[in-house]
This record gives structure tokens, C-alpha cells and sequence, in this order.
């Protein structure tokens, strides 16, 4: 199914995760279009890592429903599923790499299995994807013999394997030294540019938002409290995105208020 | 009640809370005056915390008094929960609640188990049909893993059951005349019983337990995810493999100990007890009857069918990071073996029976 230019390539409607009897996501709506790059933001523990795997299929939904290309992925049939996840690519937070392949197998799996290429032109094309994230020279080595930026860029690597229109990157920049999450962020706008996918990107690193982010959507305590262009987002009076973005702290406040009930008449 | 207290070290605190808990009225009030005391430590603070929330489950009503501001800053990272006790409340589970709870998970195994059952169904027989063929190339990997890496352990430790059973068993016969007979029972013991059992016990503790360690890590290194996005089935791809390698290469390691194991009998036979060669190679002969393979024969496949099963289940639902793949290994070993003897003692009732 093709859906109108104008249409997101990817509606989350009103979804809600449960872990247990532990509520992860509530209600959460948001949108992401061919184009653009949208950051979901918030705290540590908001719930952004549980959506990603819900857009992208891995957990079911307690409630609500997730649309790609205008196909609830859960409700799509085996085949049908096959085709959404062929058309989008995934970077998880460790690369999530296969240890026992060399970064060139890795990248050429996807496209050996879907794209029903013989091994050597696989390795060439695999070749290419690499050279593109800056490792054309290492598709030799494995996993356990490269750094955690290069892992993450062959993850970026294996990721476009097969020219997907969808693309999610879960905290891509996390625990980089700040010049490989820079060099990160100029390949995701370099990939918007040339590509011209949908671009989903999980983080928390405020100077990678800023350099990236066309649109914002915010959680906080399985919520979306603001989504939007960024800017607008920045703008939004609001608590939550204020401490977010000014990086201030919890409030100290609300930890004295509850020590003042352990003292006899609010004494201090 | 007002309560000064001098000195809040652990030890003071320890024995302020035993004894308020045991001796205040419930229902009553109790005021820690903390005048004496300048700074805490983040235990004494948390100690100080406990005494009030296991108070209040005594319903007693415990306040601080005078807490210096210094003192303040050791309740840093205090919340709500924690006066609450939320963050135990999971654990104090009534026994029916506890039973109803242990209940539940085991139908989710189950489920999960007829899951990889059905997924493994599934890729065997039905995908082949739609286009989606084996993993010919990873199944083969899998039989070199298990079943050519495998061979210089179950063919040495065959051996020496052989012996052993022989060496155990010339003892009693060659009272009778009878040592002749050491092939039959040799032999007979071999095919039946332990060459398919000695294997599926080496088989479960190498292979399965690698297998177990092997998925487990790709889960929790989010490998198996990354393969779901990708569109590869882990079933296809990771579990169907492994299960065919240990169909495969089980019941040839048995065939194999058959052989070292008879090899052994004969050793000791020939050697040691001068029973001479041809005539017990002639006994042994006369002694099998095809049944007897045929039955560890059936044997050996279904436990590499459980062995898979348990290694696989096992690896595929690693819960708790590294700490939950050492678990979950040990418990494949443990259960595939439990499981393979179970079935064992089932097959040879069955087959005592029916002959």
C-alpha cells in the first residue's frame, strides 16, 4: 500500500506498553514524514527505547496501533510484515552487530537473504554501505576488534543495507567521545539529504538534537507532554521541557517538601 | 514519646528500631529528637527512613526533630515510593498470591514453549513450500559443532564404559565359567542403554549448553532483535539449524559409541581375560539383535530433540543480562539431562513390555 505524500510514514496512535502490570507507554501519539528528521527526547527511563521497538514491530501493544506506510504493522500478515521491515532499517543503542561475522558479512546478510544478490556482489554493495559510513577499510574486522563509535557506524552501515525508506537509530551518539557523535550527526543529515528517508532517532544528547532535529516529540513518564518543529517544542512553556532542555536538574524542592512530612510541624 | 537520641551511628539506630518496634503502643506517636546529633551518613539517613516506614506498618506514627540542616542533605535522592515501601511491596506476596504468581509463569513457559515448537514446525515443513528453503550451510556448521568436534570425547568415554562394564561384570561371571558372556551384556548394554545416553549426556553438557550460552548472548546483545528487524527469522536462521545438527549428528555420535563402547568390552575381554578374540566377537554378534539398535536408535533422536528444545528455549528467553545466560545455561544442562534419563526410563518400560 502507498500512502499521499502529505500522509506520515509512520502513525503511532494511541499506544500503550505494559510490562507486567508496570504501564510504559500511555496513550502516545506521534507522527514522522519522508524528509525529515524526528528526535524522541526525554529522561532516562521515559519509555523512548520501548516505542522504537513497538514501531518497529518487537513488542505488541497492550493497546493502540502503529501504522507504517499506512499498514498497522501487528496486524499485518507474515508476508506483509516481511515487506514493512524490508523497507526500514534499525541502529540499536551497542550496534547489536553479529560477533561472529566480520562488519562486511554483516552488512551483507540483509541484502545476501532479501535482495537475493550472489555473495560477491553482496560483499561489493556491502562494501559501499560501509565505505559510506567512513569504513570502507575495516570490513574485515569483527565486531570485538573495533570501537564502540566504529560498531555503531557499521550498525548505521548494516542499517541501509537495503536502501530502506525508514530509518531508526536508538541513542546513536550515547557514550561517544563528542567528535565521533559529531561525525554521527553529520552522516544522519547527510543520509536525509541524498536519501531523503523518514528518520527516527531516540536520544537524549541535547547538542545532537539541536543539530539534527526537524521535528521533536517529548515523553516524560510515558507521555507526550509537547511534539512538534523543534523549536516550537523549546518554546512550549512547560516544566518538564524546560528542566530538559535548560539540563537543570530534578527539583530539589519537591525532595525537601517530603522530608519536611518526616518532621514534626514542617520544622527545619 | 519523645526520644533523644546521642549518637546515630548503625548499631545505636539498630537497636533504637527493634526495640521501638516491639515495645510502642501501636496507634502511638513517636518523636526522634536529633538535637545531638550534627550530620548523618546516607545509611544512618536510610536507617533512620526504614524506622519510619516499618513503623507505620505497626501503625506508629515516627517524626523526626531538631534535624540540622547539615543532617538534611543525607536524605539527597529521597521519593515518594520509598516512604511507601512500593519498591518491596512486589515481594510480599501472599502464599496463594505467590502460587497464583508461579502458576501464571508456568503456562507462559508452556506457551512460549509450544511457541518455538510451532516456529520450528513451521520453518521444517511448511516454509520450504513457500519458497523459504533451509539453512543448509548453518545446519552443516551446526553437525561439524556437535557431531565432529564431539567425536574424540563420546569414543573415549564409550570406551571406557565399555571397560568398565566389562571389567564389573567379569568379576560376578567368571564365577559361572561364564566370562564369555561379558560380551553379551557388553554389547547388549551398549546399543540399548548407555551409548545413547552416555552421548545425550556429553551431547547436553557440550553442545546444548553452548547452544544455550550462544543464544542467549545474541539476546542479550540484542543480535536476535536486530535479526527480527531485519526481517530474518531467528527460527529459521539460529534455532532450526541447531535442532537439525543435533538430529543429525546425535544418533551418528551413538553409533560411534556403540562401537567404542563394544571396543572397550572386547579390550578388556581379549586382553585382560584372555577370552580370545573371534569367540568374542562371535558372541557379541549372536547377542544384538537389530532391535536393540533400532531402540537406541530411536532413543538417541529423541534426546537430540530434547536437548535442542531445552538448549534452544533456553537461550531464546534469557532474562537479567550476563548473570541470566550463566543461569539459564546451567538449567539447560540440568533439565536436558533430567529429561533425556526421564525418557529413557519411559522407552525401555515401554520396550520391556511390548517385546
Amino acid at each position: 500500500m502507498t500512502t499521499l505524500p502529505d500522509t506520515p510514514y509512520v502513525q503511532v496512535e494511541n499506544l500503550v506498553a505494559r510490562y507486567g502490570t508496570r504501564t510504559i507507554l500511555d496513550g502516545v501519539s506521534m507522527t514522522a514524514r519522508r524528509g525529515e528528521i524526528t528526535v524522541i527526547l526525554g529522561g532516562s527511563g521515559c519509555g523512548k527505547s520501548t516505542l522504537l521497538r513497538h514501531i518497529v514491530g518487537l513488542l505488541t501493544p497492550a493497546a493502540g496501533r502503529v501504522l507504517i506506510n499506512g499498514q498497522d504493522i501487528h496486524q499485518a500478515s507474515e508476508d506483509e510484515q516481511e515487506v514493512i521491515l524490508r523497507n526500514l532499517g534499525m541502529s540499536f543503542q551497542a550496534g547489536a552487530l553479529f560477533n561472529s561475522m566480520t562488519l562486511e558479512e554483516n552488512v551483507a546478510l540483509p541484502i545476501i537473504e532479501h535482495a537475493k544478490a550472489d555473495a560477491a556482489t553482496a560483499t561489493t554493495l556491502a562494501r559501499m554501505k560501509l565505505s559510506l559510513v567512513g569504513l570502507g577499510h575495516a570490513g574485515h574486522l569483527l565486531p570485538a576488534e573495533i570501537s564502540g563509535g566504529m560498531k555503531k557506524r557499521a550498525a548505521v552501515a548494516r542499517a541501509l543495507a537495503l536502501d530502506p525508506q525508514l530509518l531508526l537509530f536508538d541513542e546513536l551518539s550515547a557514550g561517544l567521545d563528542p567528535v565521533t557523535a559529531r561525525e554521527l550527526d553529520e552522516l544522519i543529515l547527510r543520509l536525509k539529504m541524498q536519501l531523503g528517508v523518514v528518520i527516527l532517532i531516540v536520544t537524549h544528547e541535547l547538542s545532537s538534537i539541536q543539530m539534527i532535529a526537524d521535528q521533536a516529540v517529548m515523553l516524560h513518564a510515558g507521555k507526550v507532554i509537547a511534539s512538534g518543529p523543534l523549536a516550537d517544542v523549546r518554546a512550549l512553556e512547560h516544566p518538564q521541557v524546560h528542566a530538559f532542555f535548560d539540563r537543570q536538574p530534578r527539583p530539589v524542592t519537591m525532595q525537601q517538601a517530603l522530608l519536611q512530612t518526616l518532621l514534626v510541624n514542617g520544622e527545619s | 514519646m519523645l526520644i533523644p537520641i546521642h549518637s546515630a551511628d548503625s548499631a545505636s539506630l539498630i537497636h533504637l528500631r527493634e526495640h521501638l518496634l516491639a515495645e510502642a503502643t501501636p496507634g502511638s506517636r513517636v518523636i526522634l529528637d536529633l538535637k545531638a546529633v550534627e550530620k548523618l551518613t546516607s545509611l544512618e539517613a536510610a536507617l533512620l527512613l526504614r524506622l519510619v516506614i516499618e513503623g507505620k506498618k505497626k501503625n506508629l506514627e515516627v517524626r523526626f526533630s531538631s534535624l540540622s540542616l547539615e543532617a538534611q542533605q543525607a536524605f539527597t535522592g529521597l521519593e515518594t515510593n520509598m516512604l511507601t515501601d512500593g519498591a518491596t511491596a512486589a515481594e510480599d506476596l501472599s502464599p496463594v498470591e505467590e502460587v497464583g504468581e508461579q502458576t501464571l509463569e508456568f503456562v507462559a513457559a508452556g506457551r512460549r514453549l509450544l511457541d518455538l515448537i510451532g516456529e520450528l514446525t513451521y520453518w521444517l515443513v511448511i516454509a520450504p513450500w513457500r519458497g523459504k528453503g533451509m539453512k543448509w550451510d548453518r545446519t552443516l556448521e551446526q553437525i561439524t559443532k556437535v557431531g565432529i568436534e564431539g567425536i574424540p570425547i563420546v569414543t573415549f568415554l564409550s570406551f571406557l564404559i565399555g571397560a568398565v562394564l566389562a571389567l564389573n561384570s567379569a568379576s560376578q561371571l567368571r564365577q559361572f565359567g561364564a566370562a564369555i558372556y561379558i560380551a553379551n551384556l557388553v554389547g547388549v548394554s551398549m546399543t540399548r542403554e548407555m551409548a545413547p545416553l552416555i552421548t545425550a549426556i556429553i551431547v547436553s553438557g557440550r553442545s546444548g549448553a553452548a547452544i544455550t550460552a550462544e543464544l542467549g548472548t545474541m539476546v542479550v546483545s540484542e543480535e536476535v532483535d536486530a535479526m527480527r528487524t531485519m526481517a530474518l527469522s531467528p527460527g529459521r536462521f539460529l534455532l532450526l539449524p541447531r535442532v537439525l545438527g543435533l538430529l543429525c549428528a546425535v544418533p551418528c555420535l551413538t553409533i560411534l559409541s556403540n562401537l567404542a563402547g563394544i571396543f572397550g568390552g572386547y579390550w578388556i575381554g581379549v586382553i585382560l581375560l584372555g577370552l580370545g578374540s573371534r569367540n568374542y566377537l562371535q558372541q557379541t554378534a549372536q547377542a544384538l539383535l537389530i532391535s536393540d539398535l533400532i531402540t537406541g536408535m530411536v532413543k538417541s533422536v529423541v534426546f537430540a530433540l530434547l536437548i535442542g528444545l531445552v538448549a534452544c528455549y533456553r537461550g531464546l528467553y534469557v532474562q537479567g543480562g550476563a548473570e541470566g545466560v550463566g543461569t539459564n545455561t546451567t538449567a539447560s544442562v540440568v533439565t536436558s539431562i533430567v529429561l533425556c534419563i526421564l525418557a529413557d526410563a519411559l522407552f525401555t518400560t515401554i520396550f520391556f513390555y511390548f517385546e
